[in-house]
C-alpha cells in the first residue's frame, strides 16, 4: 500500500451520446484507458473530483480507411492499432512509434486519444501523426470540430481541448510514395520514456526534395513539426549538401531542456544526427 | 566428533569423486510454489486488524530538529500515535560499525529521507493522511554533498563528535613503491568514478511485528541475518534478545540491501508493536525505498600503476574514496574490503592503497552485492588495459603474466592456498571467446557501429575479513519416516541455497533421496548461521549441516555395518539404497532402516559447527591475513557502440568461474546471469542523481532505469573450474557476487576497446560515450 | 460501489469505493495474492493480471473499470493446464529466484503462449518487456517460455 488515489465521482455513461450529455456541466475529467490520470493522481499532479469512464465507448474504437486517409476512433487502445492491418500497411510511421510505447500491459489499455490528450512533450504517437499532418475531431453534445493536430498542443500537459470535448478520431491523411523513418531515443532498450523521438516522411521526385516532413518529441515543450528544416530542404536538390545545410536550422525549431533524463546539449546532438542520417537514407531510398 | 575426526572427515568429503546430487541441475524446492502464485511474501501476511506505520522523513539534507507538532496529526481519524526518539525505550543507536546512527533521527538530520518520526494508525488511508499532519520544523544547517569537498572541510560537520568529516581510513602496504615505479617502464595514472546504485529489489521492505505471541515479540521481517535483527531490536526495546523471534518467509530480493535496512525496519516494527501492544505493519514505497534505505557507495578512485617491459606490474599506488553518505553504516568494512582488493587479482610486488570513508549529506550507503568491489575492479582493470596498450601486448597476455596462481602472495602478504583456479578460468574462457581474433578484428573497426571486445577479471575474499569471527551452525535431524528436516540460520533471498545446495549437501553426505530433505530457515529458531550476504550462504552457510551430516553418516554407517554384517567403511548409501560395497546383494531401503535405526537406539539428530580459523591483520603496517581463501570470476563482454547517438548494446558474454565445487550448475548459471544483468546496469544506466537540495531526482522505477529483458545480452554457459576449497562444503566457495564484481569493468573495456578511448567513470550513458568521442 | 466481475472464471461481486485500484480489491479484499505489488505505478510488472485474456497492469487501474469483465489472475492460470506447464517449466529451468516477479512474468507470459505459437527469442523478449526481473538476467525466463512454447506445437 504505496499511494492514496484522491476521493472522486465515477460515472461510466453507456454510450457516447451520454457521455457528451454529462460533460456538457461541471468539470469531468475523462478517464479513457487510465495509465496516464491514475499516475497523476497518484504523485499529486492531478486530483479531478469527478471522472467520467470512457473506456468502453466502443462508438470510439475503430480503424477506418479509404484512398486518402485513415480514420483512427479516439478510444482505441494501442495494442489494437498495433495489431491492425491498415495502420500496420498504411501508417508504418505510427505502428513503428506504438511498437516502441510503454509496454505489452500498458498497450493494452492506453488509447491513442489518451496519449494525444495527457499532452506530454514526450507522447510518443504525437510525430508520426503530425508528419501526416492529422487532424483531430473534437466532439461535443452541441456538435464537432475539426483541428490540425499541430494546433491541439498549447505546452506542457495542455490542449485546446474544452471540459465538455472528448477527442473522437483522428483523421490521418495517407502519404504516397514517400520514405519513412522513425526513431526513439531512450535510456534503455525497451519500456522506457523517449529522450528523444523522430518520425520524418520524405518526398523526392525528379532529384528534389519535393517534400519533407519531419516531426519530433521530447526536444520542445510539445511535440512539434521542424518547419524550418522543412522549409529550407523542399524546392532544393536532393543533395548532401543541401541536408548539412539545412539540419542547423533545427535549433530555431526545438528547445530541448535538461533533466534527470538527458542534457539538453545531447537531445540537440542526437536530433542533428537522426535527422542527417534519415535525410541521406532517404537520398538512397529514391536513388533506387 | 573430536577436531582431529572432524578435519578427516571433511577431507574425506573434500576428495569425492562420484556425487549422486552434488553437482546435478536440480530443481529448487521453493520454485514450483513461487511461479504458482502460491509463495508467500510479507505483504501477504498483511491482515486489516494491524496497525499500519507510516514513516516522517527529513525534507533537508542537514538541519536541527526544532520542533515536531503533532496536534494535527491527532485530530485524524484512526489515528493512534506517533513515535518520535523520544519514545524508544532502549538505545536508539543503531549504527553498525561505528555509534553514529539513530533509528530515528535526534536532534538532527543528515540526509534527505532520513526517518524522523513513526506515525501509526488503524488503517494505510488514516497513516498517511496522519503522516501528512505531522509539522516538523527545522533550522537548516549548511550541508555538502560532494565527498571530495567534504574529505577538505572541517568548517562543516555531518558529525561533529567524529572532529571531520572522514569516517574511516584504510590501507594495504607492500614492498616500496617509489623503487618499485622507479623500475617500470609504463607508468599509467587515473581517476575512476562510479556512482551510488539502488538494489531495486521487486519487493520493497516491509515488516510485520506481533506482540506476545508464545510469549515473544515475533518479527515477520525482510532481514539477511535474523539473529542481527534479533540484537538490534533488543538493543531498541531493551528487551532481552530470547524474548524476540525473527522469522524471515520467502524475501523478494535482497542484494544486500535488506542485511542493512532488514533490521531497522524490522525494529521500527517491532517499536509500534511493543508500545501499543498490538501487531504491526509497515511497509516501504518504491519512493520511500529509494529515499532511505542505503546504496551502493559512489567511489572516486585514484589509480596509479607501473609496469616493466615485459608487462609485469612493478608497483601499483591506489587512493579510494567512498562517499558513505550521511552514516558509516557498513562502510569501514566495505571500504576494507575494497583496500585489499586494489590490485586486482595479480601479484603485485610493491603497493601501497588508501582508502577514505567520507559522510555526506546523503542517503547513506550499505552492503550491495560486491562490497567495494566492483568500483575498485573495474579501476584495477581499466588499468591492465592501459599498460598493455602501452607495452603494445594483448591485454589477455598481460593479465595472465600477473595472474595470481597457488602460493602467491597478496598485496597484504598473505600466501594464498591450492584454491586458485583463475588462470585457468582465464585461459579457458578466453579461448572459447575467441579472444585473440576478435581482439584483432574488432580494432580495424571503424564505422558508425563499432565492435568491442573486453576482459573483466576478479577475485572476492569469501567470508569476514581478518580476524572477525565467522562460523556456520546448523541442525540435521532424520525424522522416524526417514525425512530429513534441516535447521539453519540462512534465509531464502532468492539465491537458492536452504531450498537447493544446502538440500542436495545434505542429501548426498547422508545418501537420502533428496525429496525427503527439508529445510527450515531463515529464523532465530535455528542456531545462528551468520548472514546470507558475502557470497557466504552456500559456501560458509552450509557447512554447519554439511558436517553435522557428516558426523551423522559415520553413525549411520556403523549401524549399517551391523545391520549388513560388514565394515563402517563399505557401507554405502546412495539415494536411499543402503548396502555394502563388498556384498551389492545385501541391501537395505532407507525408510526400513531409518526405522530400524530409531529401534536400535541410533541418535539421528546431529547439530554441526565449525568456526573458520582466521590469521591477523595489523592495521598500521597494512599488512597481514586478509581472507581465508577466494573466489575468481572472469567475464569477457563484447558490445557494440553506436558512435553517433552513444547507444551501448552489450551483445555477448562469456563466464567463467573458480568457486570451489560447483552444487547446482543451475543455481550457479542463474547467480551469474543476474549478478552479470545488475552489474551492466551499474555500468551503463543505474545512478542516482541527487539536486542541489540532496534530494533524489529519479527516485522511482520510470527514471531510475534497470535493464529489461531487451537490454540483457547473450550470456553464454559458465565454465566452472572446480578448486576445492578444504573447509567449504564438499569444497565449495562462493557464488553470489561473482559475475557482479567484473561485469563493469569488462564493458568498460569493451566500450574502450570499441570506441578507442578510455572510459573512466560509470554510469556510460550515452552521453558519456558522446562526450569521450568529443576528446581528442 | 457495486461492481461485479468474473474473477478466474467464477462470478465475484465487491463494493468498492471508486478510487480503489485493482490490486488492492483482489489482495486486501478478495485475498487472492498472487498478484504482488512492487512500484504501484505502472513501472515493474509484478501486479500483471489478464483482463479479458489481455496482461495490465492490477496496479494502474480502478476496480469500477473492470465492472463486467473478466479478470484472471495467477491462482486461475495456475489450475489451467498450460499454465500449470508454465509454471512447471519456469521452475525447472531455474526461471525463478526470488519468485516476487514470477506470478507476473507467468501472467504475461501464459497471454502470449495463448495467442502465439510460433515467436522468436526477440520477440518473446518484447512481449515481456513489461515484467522487470532483478535476479535471473531473463536468460532462463525466455527459454522456460521458449520450451513451452515448442512443446504445444509438437
Amino acid at each position: 500500500m504505496y499511494y492514496r488515489l484522491p476521493q472522486f465521482e465515477y460515472l461510466r455513461p453507456n454510450d457516447l451520446h451520454q457521455a457528451l450529455e454529462t460533460i456538457r456541466e461541471g468539470d469531468w475529467k475523462p478517464l479513457a484507458g487510465g495509465t496516464d490520470l491514475l499516475l497523476d493522481m497518484k504523485n499529486g499532479r492531478q486530483s479531478p473530483k469527478k471522472i467520467i469512464d470512457i473506456s468502453r465507448l466502443s462508438e470510439l474504437r475503430y480503424v477506418r480507411t479509404n484512398d486518402s486517409r485513415v480514420l483512427i476512433g479516439g478510444g482505441s487502445r494501442l495494442q489494437e492499432l498495433l495489431e491492425n492491418v491498415i495502420v500496420k500497411e498504411k501508417l508504418p510511421l505510427l505502428s513503428s512509434a506504438i511498437y516502441e510505447m510503454a509496454s505489452w500491459q500498458i498497450r493494452n489499455i492506453a488509447t491513442i486519444a489518451g496519449n494525444l490528450c495527457n499532452a506530454s512533450p514526450a507522447a510518443d504517437s504525437a510525430p508520426p501523426l503530425l508528419v501526416h499532418g492529422a487532424r483531430v475531431k473534437l466532439i461535443s453534445s452541441s456538435g464537432s470540430r475539426t483541428v490540425p493536430l499541430s494546433e491541439f498542443f498549447l505546452g506542457p500537459r495542455k490542449t485546446v481541448l474544452s471540459n465538455n470535448e472528448l477527442m473522437g478520431e483522428i483523421d490521418v491523411p495517407l502519404l504516397e510514395g514517400y520514405y519513412y523513418r522513425y526513431y526513439k531515443i531512450g535510456r534503455r532498450h525497451a519500456f522506457t520514456l523517449s529522450v528523444v523521438s523522430m518520425a520524418i516522411a520524405v518526398k523526392i521526385e525528379n532529384g528534389i526534395f519535393s517534400d519533407v516532413r519531419i516531426a519530433m518529441g521530447s526536444v520542445a515543450p510539445k511535440p512539434v513539426r521542424a518547419l524550418n528544416v522543412e522549409k529550407e530542404l523542399i524546392g532544393k536538390e536532393a543533395k548532401t549538401v543541401e541536408i548539412t545545410k539545412a539540419i542547423d536550422l533545427v535549433s530555431e525549431d526545438i528547445s530541448p531542456i535538461s533533466d534527470v533524463r538527458a542534457s539538453a546539449e545531447y537531445r540537440m546532438k542526437v536530433t542533428k544526427f537522426l535527422l542527417k542520417e534519415s535525410l541521406q537514407e532517404s537520398l538512397k531510398y529514391f536513388w533506387k | 566428533m573430536s577436531s582431529f575426526d572432524l578435519e578427516r572427515l571433511m577431507n574425506k568429503w573434500l576428495n569425492a569423486e562420484e556425487f549422486y546430487v552434488v553437482g546435478k541441475r536440480i530443481e529448487r524446492a521453493d520454485t514450483l510454489d513461487k511461479a504458482l502464485g502460491k509463495a508467500k511474501f510479507i505483504e501477504d501476511y498483511y491482515t486489516n486488524d494491524m496497525l499500519f506505520i507510516k514513516q516522517v522523513t527529513s525534507r533537508y539534507p542537514h538541519a536541527r530538529i526544532a520542533s515536531i507538532d503533532e496536534s494535527e496529526a491527532k485530530k485524524v481519524r484512526g489515528f493512534v500515535a506517533n513515535f518520535t526518539a523520544r519514545n524508544i525505550p532502549g538505545e536508539n543507536q543503531v549504527g553498525y560499525s561505528l555509534p553514529d546512527q539513530p533509528l530515528l533521527a535526534e536532534r538532527k538530520v543528515r540526509y534527505v529521507g532520513e526517518p524522523v518520526s513513526l506515525v501509526v494508525a488503524r488503517d494505510f488511508e488514516a497513516a498517511i493522511e496522519a503522516a501528512n499532519q505531522i509539522k516538523i520544523s527545522y533550522e537548516p544547517l549548511p550541508h555538502i554533498l560532494d565527498p571530495l569537498e567534504a574529505k577538505s572541510r572541517v568548517d562543516v560537520l555531518i558529525h561533529e563528535e567524529a572532529g571531520s568529516n572522514i569516517a574511516f581510513r584504510t590501507k594495504a602496504r607492500k614492498g616500496d613503491v617509489e623503487k618499485g615505479f622507479s623500475e617500470s617502464h609504463v607508468v599509467i595514472e587515473n581517476v575512476y568514478r562510479t556512482s551510488q546504485q539502488d538494489h531495486v529489489y521487486l519487493e520493497t521492505e516491509a515488516a510485520i511485528a506481533i506482540p506476545g505471541l508464545e510469549g515473544k515479540l515475533t518479527i515477520l521481517s525482510p532481514s539477511q541475518h535474523p539473529h542481527l535483527t534479533q540484537r538490534i531490536v533488543s538493543r531498541v526495546l531493551g528487551l532481552p534478545a530470547s524474548s524476540i523471534r525473527v522469522v524471515v518467509p520467502y524475501l523478494g530480493g535482497g542484494f544486500g540491501g535488506k542485511d542493512d535496512e532488514g533490521p531497522l525496519i524490522s525494529a521500527k516494527a517491532a517499536l509500534v508493536a511493543y508500545l501499543t501492544g498490538r501487531p504491526a505493519f509497515i511497509e516501504y514505497s518504491r519512493e520511500e525505498s529509494f529515499a532511505i534505505h542505503p546504496k551502493r557507495e559512489a567511489t572516486v578512485i585514484r589509480y596509479k600503476s607501473g609496469a616493466d617491459t615485459d608487462g609485469r606490474l612493478k608497483a601499483i599506488e591506489v587512493e579510494i574514496v567512498h562517499d558513505t553518505g550521511a552514516y558509516a553504516n557498513r562502510g569501514p568494512f566495505i571500504l576494507w574490503r575494497a583496500t585489499m582488493h586494489a590490485s586486482g587479482p595479480y601479484f603485485v610486488p610493491n603497493a601501497k592503497v588508501d582508502g577514505y570513508c567520507i559522510y555526506t549529506n546523503k542517503v547513506y550507503q550499505g552492503s550491495f552485492r560486491g562490497f567495494g568491489n566492483p568500483s575498485v575492479q573495474f579501476a584495477a582493470e581499466s588499468q591492465m588495459d592501459l599498460l598493455a596498450e602501452k607495452l603494445g601486448m594483448d591485454p589477455l597476455d598481460i593479465r595472465l603474466k600477473n595472474i595470481l596462481t597457488p602460493g602467491s602472495t597478496t598485496i597484504t602478504g598473505q600466501v594464498l592456498d591450492t584454491s586458485v583456479g583463475v588462470k585457468e578460468a582465464l585461459e579457458s574462457v578466453a579461448s572459447k571467446a575467441g579472444w585473440r581474433d576478435k581482439w584483432k578484428t574488432y580494432s580495424t573497426y571503424n564505422g558508425r557501429f563499432r565492435k568491442g571486445i573486453g576482459i573483466g577479471v576478479a577475485w572476492h575474499g569469501i567470508s569476514t575479513s581478518r580476524g572477525v569471527p565467522d562460523w556456520s551452525a546448523g541442525t540435521v535431524k532424520i525424522e522416524p519416516d526417514g525425512s530429513v528436516s534441516v535447521l539453519v540460520g540462512i534465509v531464502e533471498i532468492g539465491q537458492g541455497s536452504p531450498t537447493s545446495s544446502h538440500r542436495q549437501i545434505v542429501a548426498e553426505v547422508l545418501g537420502a533421496p533428496l525429496d525427503m530433505v527439508h529445510v527450515y530457515f531463515g529464523t532465530t529458531d535455528a542456531p545462528d548461521t551468520g548472514a546470507t550476504h558475502a557470497s557466504r550462504g552456500t559456501g560458509v552457510g552450509a557447512i554447519g549441516v554439511y558436517v553435522a551430516s557428516i558426523e551423522l553418516r559415520e553413525r549411520l554407517n556403523s549401524f549399517a555395518a551391523k545391520l549388513l554384517n560388514t565394515e563402517p567403511e563399505d557401507v554405502v548409501i546412495h539415494d536411499g539404497i543402503v548396502s555394502s560395497r563388498r556384498d551389492p546383494s545385501k541391501s537395505i531401503g532407507w525408510k526400513e532402516f531409518i526405522k530400524k535405526a530409531y529401534n536400535s537406539g541410533v541418535n539421528t539428530t546431529a547439530s554441526g559447527y565449525f568456526f573458520l580459523p582466521k590469521g591477523k591483520f595489523d592495521d598500521e603496517a597494512g599488512q597481514g591475513f586478509a581472507y581465508i581463501s577466494y573466489s575468481y570470476m572472469v567475464v569477457i563482454s563484447e558490445v557494440e557502440v553506436d558512435t553517433e547517438t552513444g547507444i551501448i548494446k552489450v551483445l555477448r558474454v562469456y563466464p567463467a568461474i573458480s568457486a570451489g565445487k560447483i552444487i547446482n550448475p543451475i543455481q550457479v548459471e542463474g547467480q551469474i546471469e543476474g549478478g552479470f544483468v545488475q552489474g551492466m546496469g551499474l555500468a551503463l544506466m543505474e545512478e542516482l542523481k541527487f539536486n542541489e537540495k540532496g534530494e533524489i531526482m529519479n527516485r522511482d522505477l520510470t527514471d531510475y532505469v534497470i535493464p529489461t529483458s531487451l537490454d540483457a545480452p547473450e550470456i553464454e554457459k559458465p565454465i566452472f573450474i572446480e578448486d576445492r576449497f578444504k573447509y567449504g562444503p564438499l569444497g565449495a566457495k562462493g557464488v553470489g557476487e561473482m559475475a557482479l564484481i567484473p561485469a563493469p569493468a569488462s564493458i568498460a573495456n569493451a566500450v574502450s576497446h570499441a570506441i578507442g578511448k578510455r572510459v573512466t567513470e560509470l554510469a556510460l550513458t550515452p552521453e558519456k560515450v558522446l562526450k569521450l568521442l568529443e576528446k581528442g | 460501489m457495486k461492481v461485479s466481475f468474473k474473477l478466474n472464471g467464477n462470478p465475484v461481486e465487491v463494493e468498492v469505493p471508486p478510487n480503489e485500484i485493482l490490486l488492492d480489491t483482489l489482495r486486501l479484499r478478495l485475498g487472492v495474492k498472487g498478484p504482488k505489488r512492487g512500484c504501484e505505478r505502472a513501472e515493474c510488472g509484478t501486479c500483471t493480471v489478464l483482463l479479458d485474456g489481455k496482461p495490465v497492469y492490477s496496479c494502474n487501474i480502478l476496480t469500477v473499470q473492470v465492472d463486467g469483465s473478466s479478470v484472471q489472475t495467477i491462482e486461475g492460470i495456475a489450475n489451467d493446464e498450460l499454465g500449470r506447464r508454465l509454471a512447471e517449466s519456469f521452475s525447472k529451468e531455474g526461471a525463478v529466484q526470488c519468485g516476487f516477479c514470477t506470478p507476473g512474468f507467468v501472467t504475461t507470459s501464459y497471454a502470449l503462449v495463448k495467442s502465439l505459437h510460433e515467436v522468436s527469442d526477440e520477440q518473446i523478449k518484447k512481449y515481456i518487456e513489461g515484467n522487470l526481473c532483478r535476479c535471473t538476467g531473463y536468460k532462463k525466463i525466455v527459454d522456460a517460455i521458449k520450451n513451452v512454447i515448442s512443446s504445444q506445437r509438437k
